[in-house]
């Protein structure tokens, strides 16, 4: 196999931060190659070099054997390069239609009017773009924004495709369309890709990849030679009594993580054995149901960062009890603390929230998903009172909150997407601030302010200016900020946006201390579909309707008994598997790096079918897993059935 | 070098999102003619109907008919009488009045006795500028009238007639003519001139946002991955903004004409050459000022300070260059504005054409194609973060 592009020890810094330190890697022309890390990794640098479109001090580049050190080497490629930089559609013209869009990259490229033609029609075709043509690129949805971005991004047909984030932000349908697509032309063209992501999830999805952290290469290879080189367990456990299972768990394993009715121990030193003994015991009585999950690139990516950083301190659930039991308000689990019901919203034409309807209880954390432009934010918004309904109401604590008082509306606790804070002041000074505007002083004040320090884990931070923290501890002491008047509601808008998975689940382990020990609602919205699974109950919105609502078990189970489970297969050639499936009438046969997954009720026979009829047409099969189905596939099913309905 | 094909397509994209984003293209159309219809009646220099209150101590028929002198005149805006000048003191401190007028007791006794008669003016000094121009104005009706009196006691006395009078008393008379702008209406040349100003400011803002917009969105990514070079992107982002202000540069020519009812003496065809040259290279600042900043902010800012200074204080719009200091001179020579200034004030008010100004020109396209230059040498592909 030929090689696409060459790293040696690329370097990069900005002024005084270095963005991207020490890391080489190589892209063998045909495969699609993964950066996967979170915001500040360094991956969009390292993309941006490649492109020819950054100057680097160290290191070297190499693309299609061009060393790329000067504008003029770097223009030598760009004819044979596609670059999709950050930011869905923002490298798109607005104004313009998508027609007018593509038209303009390929006159740019210099694609002949003739081939222009044919291959504009195959592309939006593909992209099930051919009857929006003359619509305006400002009116699309993400996900139409997105495909759009990758159909200019290929009209030249270029031999390497550098794609930065193509998926961040769009729905779950979306992707899976995305990626797709994706596959498909990479498979006819013989493309080389490049593509960056943020979702662990997305691992898979690549041939290979490099895993970064801070401008730094954590592992490189396949997802799996990745999984086996820091071999672990992960084990989910259901049952109806987590808190009192928690300290025990706490002791005897590494890492337990409490999602919604589930509780997740994890381990990389301790052999799973061992561990099975271990849960045994803490069971005793069996009246649990437990299973192995398979590990994924979050935990690994966790696990690498703990060994790194030994110091990161280790939040104990247990640790802070006694101090908030006084403080916790007697509140009954059942009361219903947030009630949306049939909330509208309508801008003009556009309707941004369409009958709109949930409750959450106290104690709970509650889950509002859906991908950029869904409607979250406005349904947020309305329900604190901010923005006025359209139609129906949302309720706080009983008192409908577009009349309600502005005492209501100082009980809630708000945290939105940014800037909450004030970046120039210090961490102390924050605090003070946001404990003064909602009327704190003297002794109370001063309890407080230790609490939110406590409970963000900041108390050597004091003094630090909020700018200068990082956005883990950021997000950390903005919850904190939106606590200090103890509000039994809590709404918070993509808290975890831009942190990096420890950031996250530190974030998460407080919410769900805030949840069990204080009672408080907690209504959270995301697009890290990932993070759906930490929430006792949760909505999925799309295109401003709730297309899903309940605990993420009860929906994977539901699924599981429509679709049943996913058999997944590591082959040897993939997009021949592919298609060899698909026309012996496998419907639904989806593309991940090196593997094919398929839907099957009765997972075992299936799977014999297929590999006796993959071994027929000379396909090797390494490797056979049966699924659960993921929540990613739930909103998938959720979001298409409701797409049938309308049509 | 240049692909005409890629510039195209590029110019074309450019003026498709112009057109279509409504907000900033009426914008580009009305920015100009407000700010030309703001500075031109706002900024002129004619001290004309200066208002003023008389005090009149004497009350007599010699000081009405020397109050007269000043009522009358078009150049004064007569508010009326004050009975004492304490009364008029807040009237020129609220500025409501710029002098007064103080006729003493026993004017008209004094001039009959054949006395010398003092008459006192009191002008607010603030505005040193027009507050010289009042004085003069004072001093030439007061010569006025003097020279009216001694006319009359001549006449009287000699037996001679008004003609052999006037030829004895002033024999030498000056007869002034103004040049190009025969009635000496400010409007006219600062009118003219303006369009200097506004068409410096407005391309060189518009085409630095258009550049820098881009950097904002990350769309300038587009550019520096393709195979697009550098004076292809260039040229392209130019010539949108060149048309949209050669469109507006001639709209405010007609403004000059219309509503400043200003002449145009000179040659049609060096005027329109030397608008496109003009506006090219304003635009062309504006793309040099974009390769500087990354910000929508930044870029309205620095591309207005840096064009609207040198064009009013070193273009020989508010002073002549002849009157500059060495080192304004040099600025001056140093901007396409005073040459631009030369060639408008030439065209409309002096009736010059290409024999005259044609070096103008050649400096012009000079400007057009230094900036230019300036702005290919600066852009980057490949770029430090």
């Amino acid at each position: 196999m030929q090689t696409a592009v060459e790293v040696k020890s690329f370097g990069k810094r900005f002024k005084k931060t270095i963005a991207v330190e020490d890391v080489s890697l190589t892209i063998q022309s045909g495969e699609i190659y993964g950066l996967i890390g979170p915001d500040g990794a360094g991956k969009s640098t390292l993309m941006q070099a490649v492109s020819g479109v950054l100057r680097f001090e160290k290191g070297e580049i190499t693309v299609f054997g061009e060393k790329i050190d000067s504008e003029a080497s770097a223009n030598r490629i760009k004819r044979q390069l596609g670059f999709m930089p950050q930011g869905l559609g923002l490298n798109l013209y607005p104004d313009l239609s998508i027609d007018e869009n593509i038209d303009f990259f390929a006159n740019l490229r210099g694609v002949a009017p003739e081939i222009l033609h044919t291959r504009k029609a195959k592309l939006l075709d593909v992209a099930g773009l051919s009857s929006f043509k003359n619509r305006a690129m400002k009116n699309l949805s993400g996900g139409m924004k997105q495909k759009l971005g990758l159909v200019c991004t290929l009209i030249h047909q270029p031999r390497l495709l550098i794609l930065d984030e193509p998926t961040t932000g769009v729905d779950p349908v979306s992707r899976r369309d995305f990626w797709e697509m994706l596959n498909q032309l990479v498979r006819e063209e013989g493309m080389t890709a490049l593509i960056s992501t943020a979702y662990m999830d997305e691992a898979s999805r690549f041939n290979r990849l490099s895993m970064m952290h801070q401008g730094k290469v954590l592992d490189q290879g396949t997802a799996d030679e990745i999984i086996r080189r820091t071999p672990g367990w992960l084990i989910e456990i259901e049952s109806a009594r987590s808190r009192e299972l928690l300290p025990a768990l706490n002791d005897a394993f590494e890492h337990v993580e409490e999602l919604g009715d589930m509780i997740r121990i994890g381990g990389f030193a301790l052999q799973s054995a061992e561990a099975e003994r271990r849960l045994g015991m803490i069971l005793q009585d069996g009246t649990e149901s437990w299973s192995y999950s398979p590990i994924g690139l979050e935990e690994i990516f966790i696990q690498k960062l703990d060994n790194r950083s030994q110091n990161t301190p280790q939040m104990r659930l247990t640790e802070n009890r006694s101090s908030h039991r006084k403080e916790a308000v007697s509140t009954d689990s059942q009361d219903t603390l947030i009630r949306a019901e049939d909330l509208v919203r309508r801008f003009d034409s556009f309707t941004a929230v369409d009958q709109v309807s949930f409750d959450v209880r106290a104690g709970e954390i509650f889950g509002l998903l859906g991908a950029n432009g869904a409607g979250k934010s406005t349904v947020i918004k309305m329900l604190t009172g901010i923005l006025p309904p359209s139609g129906g109401a949302g309720f706080v604590a009983g008192h409908n909150m577009a009349t309600s008082s502005m005492s209501i509306k100082e009980s809630i606790g708000y945290m939105s997407q940014a800037f909450s804070l004030y970046l120039d002041l210090t961490v102390s000074e924050n605090i003070d601030l946001f404990g003064r505007i909602y009327g704190l002083s003297g002794k109370r004040l001063k309890e407080r302010h230790q609490w939110v320090l406590q409970i963000g884990h900041l108390q050597k931070e004091c003094n630090t200016s909020a700018g200068s923290l990082p956005m883990g501890k950021r997000q950390r002491l903005a919850l904190g900020c939106a606590l200090i008047h103890q509000p039994k509601v809590l709404f918070l808008d993509e808290p975890t946006s831009g942190v990096d998975p420890i950031g996250r689940r530190e974030f998460w382990r407080i919410l769900v201390q805030l949840a069990g020990e204080l009672q408080v609602a907690i209504l959270v919205t995301t697009h890290y579909m990932l993070e759906a699974e930490h929430c006792n109950r949760l909505a999925l919105m799309q295109a401003g309707k709730v297309v899903a609502y309940d605990s993420p078990k009860n929906l994977k189970a539901t699924l599981k008994q429509q679709k049943g489970q996913v058999l997944s297969l590591k082959v040897s050639r993939p997009y021949q598997a592919q298609s060899i499936l698909e026309s012996n009438g496998y419907s639904e046969v989806a593309l991940y790096g090196s593997r094919v997954r398929l839907f099957s009720q009765e997972p075992e026979t299936v799977g014999k079918d297929v590999a006796a009829l993959l071994a027929d047409k000379g396909i090797e099969i390494t490797d056979v897993m049966i699924l659960q189905p993921s929540l990613e596939d739930v909103f998938i099913e959720k979001i298409e059935s409701s797409h049938s309905r309308e049509a | 070098m240049m692909n005409l094909h890629t510039v195209k397509t590029l110019a074309y994209k450019e003026w498709l999102e112009i057109w279509r984003d409504r907000v900033y293209f009426s914008m580009a159309f009305i920015f100009p003619v407000v700010m030309m219809l703001v500075l031109g009646f706002g900024l002129s220099f004619d001290v004309e109907k200066m208002p003023f209150v008389i005090v009149d101590y004497d009350n007599s028929d010699e000081s009405r008919e020397y109050s007269y002198k000043f009522t009358s005149s078009r150049y004064f805006d007569y508010k009326g009488h004050a009975r004492s000048t304490k009364e008029t003191e807040t009237l020129v401190a609220k500025a409501d009045i710029r002098f007064v007028l103080v006729i003493p007791p026993e004017f008209s006794q004094k001039i009959k006795r054949g006395q010398r008669a003092q008459i006192q003016a009191l002008i607010d000094g603030m505005f040193t500028y027009r507050a010289s121009m009042v004085s003069g104005y004072l001093a030439a009706i007061n010569g006025h009238y003097n020279a009216q009196l001694m006319r009359s006691w001549a006449m009287k006395n000699s037996g001679m007639t008004e003609h052999e009078v006037q030829a004895m008393l002033s024999p030498v008379s000056l007869e002034t003519r103004y040049l190009y702008n025969n009635e000496l209406k400010s409007i006219w040349s600062t009118g003219t001139g303006l369009i200097i100003l506004v068409m410096l400011v407005s391309p060189a803002m518009l085409a630095a946002l258009g550049v820098v917009r881009e950097k904002e969105t990350g769309s300038i990514f587009n550019i520096y991955a393709s195979t697009v070079s550098r004076a292809e992107f260039i040229t392209g982002k130019l010539l949108p903004y060149v048309l949209i202000s050669y469109i507006n540069i001639s709209i405010l020519c007609l403004l000059a004409l219309w509503i400043f009812e200003a002449p145009f003496k000179g040659e049609l065809s060096l005027l329109l050459v030397a608008n496109l040259f003009y506006v090219a290279s304003a635009a062309a600042i504006g793309i040099l000022v974009s390769t500087f900043v990354k910000s929508q902010a930044a870029a309205a800012l620095i591309s207005m300070l840096g064009t609207m200074i040198p064009g009013i204080m070193y273009s020989g719009l508010m002073m002549p260059v002849e009157s500059m200091s060495a080192e304004a001179v040099v600025e001056a020579h140093a901007f396409p504005a005073m040459y631009q200034l030369e060639i408008i004030w030439g065209a409309f008010l002096k009736g010059q054409g290409w024999s005259e100004l044609w070096f103008n020109i050649l400096i012009l396209f000079g400007f057009v194609l230094l900036f230019w230059s300036l702005a290919i040498l600066r852009f980057h592909k490949r770029v430090d973060e």
